[in-house]
């Protein structure tokens, strides 16, 4: 067969566009080995080991966490009858909204020694000083864990409720035929078929943790994310910022392997939806243990936060506040547009490179695109400011050699930065997207358009793209709301004095007065609701 | 019970989210009997299998199934037979029954010996390892151990599927639709083969199907579904040879259906009169069509049209399509006569002559046990 799709030009593309992408890493590992400065040395005597102590029990713990609140409640919510199973379905999603440097700011207020749930218990029992009475301390590495798994386990209760109900419920019959109970079905086969989805859930879980830096810094927990950030703003040393950012990276590349071997060749999902699920009905104490668990996950992880958020808002929001909103969501909203619709473009130009060509490797441009998902915000910022930064010597160089006037740092120094690197790192979502969307045209609907003698840009135009359209949309919203929410890699390659929302409110967490910016966190919640209101009402209509 | 017999079922109702799946059921099923169950998709077969093996539960009547204590394998043994009502549930852990699915749900993540063992890992090792021994020789999957289902092809995915519902020794076996992943080449060879299987090891068993020649190969006896209730059940020769309602002998096409006036105590059709026989009218059917002329139908099987060569007798019906088969050339005929309250179309006719299409020829019925029905009008609509 001869493919539809044998354009040059498109092929050079795509393969430029992955070049673009994965160059900066590289180039950051490069620049790594040539580390010798005397700083890194003493950090590795001194307090590295502890930072990348913190940041695996960091990771350990949250994965640990997520995976109990995220399988538990997936498990309740499709093979039990719990209390408000229909609302408890898409609340449990909602906490995926709210930034874990929000909840941690927002906790702290709440439970330190000043605030109003010490205060209440002091007041009740009458003790005068700390050492009265003993009382968690949020600001530790465990409490990071359990504000972080907070807003994360919605990954393993999307992915492994999906995986339960999309199970061939025969599978579960036929182990009840060979003598076991309801329950011992569940434990027996579903969740064993489930773990592919609860790996990769897990894996998503781990990256996110090992990216995060605003929570952490917060809560003074020094993990290798915030190690980077204090040796290059702190120090200025880009090589040994390199250097740390590469070990991280190099933590998170385990985790891929790991995942990838671990449901290697597994894929359980069964082809004949819509089945009906066989419900454990509950007891009453049962009912009250377990619809109680499923609502403090809903409460700790998103209802709370946001009620003090809106309350916050309510007290203290003024003109004022209003007029501060109004940059840094122009900002925010200039780069996040930007980033949606070159990601959305090259996610497109690859996916139909990789469905329509008959090349080798027309796997690879849209693969290796997404690998950046996997680089912390961090380290990505590091990446480019060591590529673009010598680049920029050079630009100038030239512009100096040819007597014109010097252009400044185009590439680092702009805004350029900041959306080359949101393209880098959420290019993934945009590829996933359009890839499921492109797998759900028949194969033979490439070949139509040619046997009723068009083109290939006409069946582009009018059968692929017009299909593709909600996908497209989708595809760009998703990236849009992502680009809104980063922090770590704006912090780092901003240009002077340009704010983005999430900065905004960082700067003010970080200053203790997040309610002059309770608006602009209230936005990005809300905005972080979009994309898992849609991803929620798809999976319904599926 | 009568001792024979493994499972009866009486006035069986199920209700599914409100809707009467299947109402006022009848059912017996002796030891060593392979039964199929067969009727037009939606008719309630499937469900029937599922309360059977308990995935539903009856909202009225009952169900008895005895249980074989010798070979269960399930520790709790409570009575010999058991009784399952609205008000009493028997998990299906507890039925000892066996099943095999559609897609045989054979468990991804596990090898075939996994699989097959999965029912009886309670039992000691050295057991475990005798009943699949024993089991993978009668189904030809020695060798195979060690794969895993995604790695055999259909055929041996089904026998596995087998092998896993048989390792329990279970004293009914249901089938889903067994035979309906297998291609259509295998699949009779397939069916001899199980059937062997099954008959070696007496083991009884219920199977459903949509497909007619499935249920005539396979089964000792057969019951035919329809909205809900069985219409028939019987041997397949009884069935085939006295249907006792139309939808019966629609659904296993058992003839060409032809419009017929019953004028005067005899049969009016297109193609003439009916030759007088003498059990003329059967059973149950001459009682619906008493009283004066109205529309029947009569079931006619190619054997009982004659051909008249001689040309004496005036040209009656024209060929309208003709196929070629092992039997002969297959012809589809219909009447010339235009009385629309008579005429048909469709009459299906072997014959080792050659007719041209569009031909126009003569035939006639032999005297036979008619079998005349009065419920054409729901075939239509």
């Amino acid at each position: 067969m001869i493919a539809p799709l044998k354009n040059n030009i498109w092929r050079s593309a795509c393969w430029l566009i992955v070049f673009l992408l994965i160059t900066p890493v590289v180039v950051m590992v490069l620049a790594s080995f040539s580390s010798s400065s005397d700083l890194f040395s003493h950090l590795w005597q001194t307090v590295l080991p502890d930072y990348i102590t913190n940041t695996l029990v960091l990771g350990v713990l949250v994965v640990f966490l997520s995976l109990i609140f995220g399988t538990l409640s997936a498990a309740f919510i499709v093979h039990t009858n719990v209390l408000g199973k229909n609302f408890l379905r898409w609340l449990l999603l909602l906490p995926l909204a709210m930034p874990a440097y929000l909840v941690a700011y927002l906790y702290t207020d709440l439970f330190d020694y000043a605030g109003p749930v010490q205060r209440a218990l002091r007041s009740w029992f009458n003790w005068q000083s700390p050492s009265d009475y003993w009382f968690f301390d949020i600001r530790t590495l465990p409490g990071a864990s359990i504000v972080i798994s907070l807003v994360l386990f919605p990954y393993v209760y999307m992915l492994t409720r999906t995986a339960l109900e999309q199970q061939d419920q025969n599978l579960l019959r036929a182990g009840r035929l060979l003598g076991l109970s309801a329950k011992q079905s569940f434990l027996k086969v579903a969740l064993p078929l489930a773990r592919p989805a609860i790996a990769i859930s897990a894996s998503l879980v781990l990256m996110e943790t090992l990216a995060d830096f605003a929570t952490v810094n917060y809560f003074a927990v020094n993990t290798l994310t915030t190690a980077i950030y204090d040796t290059w703003l702190g120090y200025g040393d880009l090589a040994t910022a390199n250097a740390l950012a590469s070990i991280l990276m190099l933590i998170i590349l385990f985790v891929v392997v790991g995942e990838q071997r671990a449901r290697a060749g597994q894929n359980h999902q069964s082809n004949r939806p819509n089945q009906h699920i066989e419900i454990i009905t509950l007891s009453f104490f049962q009912q009250l243990l377990i619809s109680g668990f499923c609502w403090t996950l809903v409460l700790a992880g998103f209802l709370l936060p946001f009620a003090l958020l809106v309350i916050m808002a309510v007290e203290y929001s003024s003109m004022a506040q209003l007029a501060n909103l109004i940059s840094p969501s122009l900002n925010s909203i200039e780069v996040s547009f930007y980033a949606a619709t070159i990601a959305t473009l090259f996610a497109l130009l690859c996916s139909l490179y990789r469905r329509l060509s008959f090349d080798k490797w027309r796997i690879l441009p849209s693969s290796l695109s997404g690998i950046g998902y996997a680089v912390p915000g961090t380290v990505l910022a590091m990446a480019l400011l060591a590529s673009f930064g010598p680049l920029d010597h050079f630009i100038n160089d030239i512009a100096r050699y040819l007597q014109l006037k010097e252009p400044g740092l185009v590439l680092s120094g702009t805004i350029f930065a900041v959306v080359f690197a949101f393209v880098v790192r959420f290019s993934a979502i945009a590829n996933g997207t359009i890839s499921s969307g492109i797998k759900q045209i028949p194969n033979s609907i490439d070949f139509a358009p040619a046997s009723l003698g068009v083109g290939l840009g006409q069946m582009l135009k009018k059968v692929h793209l017009p299909i593709l359209r909600p996908s497209i949309f989708v595809a760009w919203l998703l990236v849009f709301v992502e680009s809104m929410k980063e922090l770590s890699a704006v912090l780092l390659l901003r240009p002077f004095n340009f704010d983005t929302l999430s900065i905004q409110i960082y700067q003010l967490i970080s200053d203790e007065m997040l309610e002059q910016g309770a608006l602009s966190a209230i936005l990005i919640v809300l905005l972080g609701l979009l994309p898992i209101i849609w991803l929620n009402r798809s999976k319904e209509l599926s | 019970m009568v001792e024979n017999e493994l499972l009866s079922v009486k006035q069986l109702s199920v209700k599914l989210q409100n809707k009467v799946i299947l109402l006022d059921t009848h059912l017996t099923l002796n030891f060593g009997d392979i039964l199929g169950l067969v009727g037009p998709s939606g008719c309630g077969k499937t469900t029937l299998l599922n309360t059977i093996a308990g995935f539903n539960s009856p909202s009225t009547g009952e169900l008895n199934i005895k249980r074989n204590n010798s070979s269960s394998t399930h520790l709790i043994v409570e009575e010999d037979v058991l009784t399952i009502t609205p008000f009493k549930h028997v998990v299906p852990e507890h039925r000892n029954i066996g099943m095999i699915f559609q897609d045989y749900a054979l468990f991804p993540h596990l090898s075939v010996e996994k699989n097959i063992c999965f029912g009886i890992n309670k039992l000691p090792k050295s057991e475990q390892k005798f009943r699949m021994t024993d089991l993978l020789n009668l189904l030809k999957l020695t060798g195979l151990e060690a794969r895993f289902p995604h790695q055999l092809s259909g055929g041996q995915q089904q026998r596995v599927a087998i092998a896993r519902a048989l390792a329990p020794q279970p004293t009914l076996l249901l089938l889903d639709e067994p035979f309906s992943n297998i291609d259509a080449r295998l699949r009779n060879e397939l069916m001899l083969e199980m059937r062997q299987i099954l008959k070696q090891l007496k083991m009884s068993a219920i199977f459903v199907t949509h497909n007619k020649d499935e249920v005539f190969t396979f089964a000792d006896k057969i019951a035919v579904m329809h909205q809900g209730s069985i219409l028939q059940i019987g041997r397949p020769a009884d069935v085939c040879h006295s249907p006792n309602s139309w939808q019966v002998a629609d659904f296993l096409q058992l003839g060409s259906w032809i419009p017929v006036k019953a004028i005067n105590g005899q049969f009016q059709s297109a193609v003439g009169e009916l030759p007088s026989t003498e059990d003329l009218f059967l059973k149950e059917n001459m009682i619906t069509y008493k009283g004066g002329p109205q529309k029947l139908q009569l079931l006619l099987k190619s054997q009982a049209i004659v051909y008249c060569e001689d040309g004496f007798e005036k040209n009656n019906v024209k060929v309208d399509n003709i196929s070629i088969t092992e039997h002969g050339f297959h012809y589809l005929l219909s009447s010339i006569d235009k009385d629309l309250s008579l005429s048909f179309e469709q009459l299906s006719f072997y014959s080792n002559c050659l007719f041209a299409l569009g031909q126009k020829i003569a035939i006639k019925i032999k005297s036979h046990n008619y079998q005349v029905f009065n419920s054409y009008d729901d075939i239509l609509g």
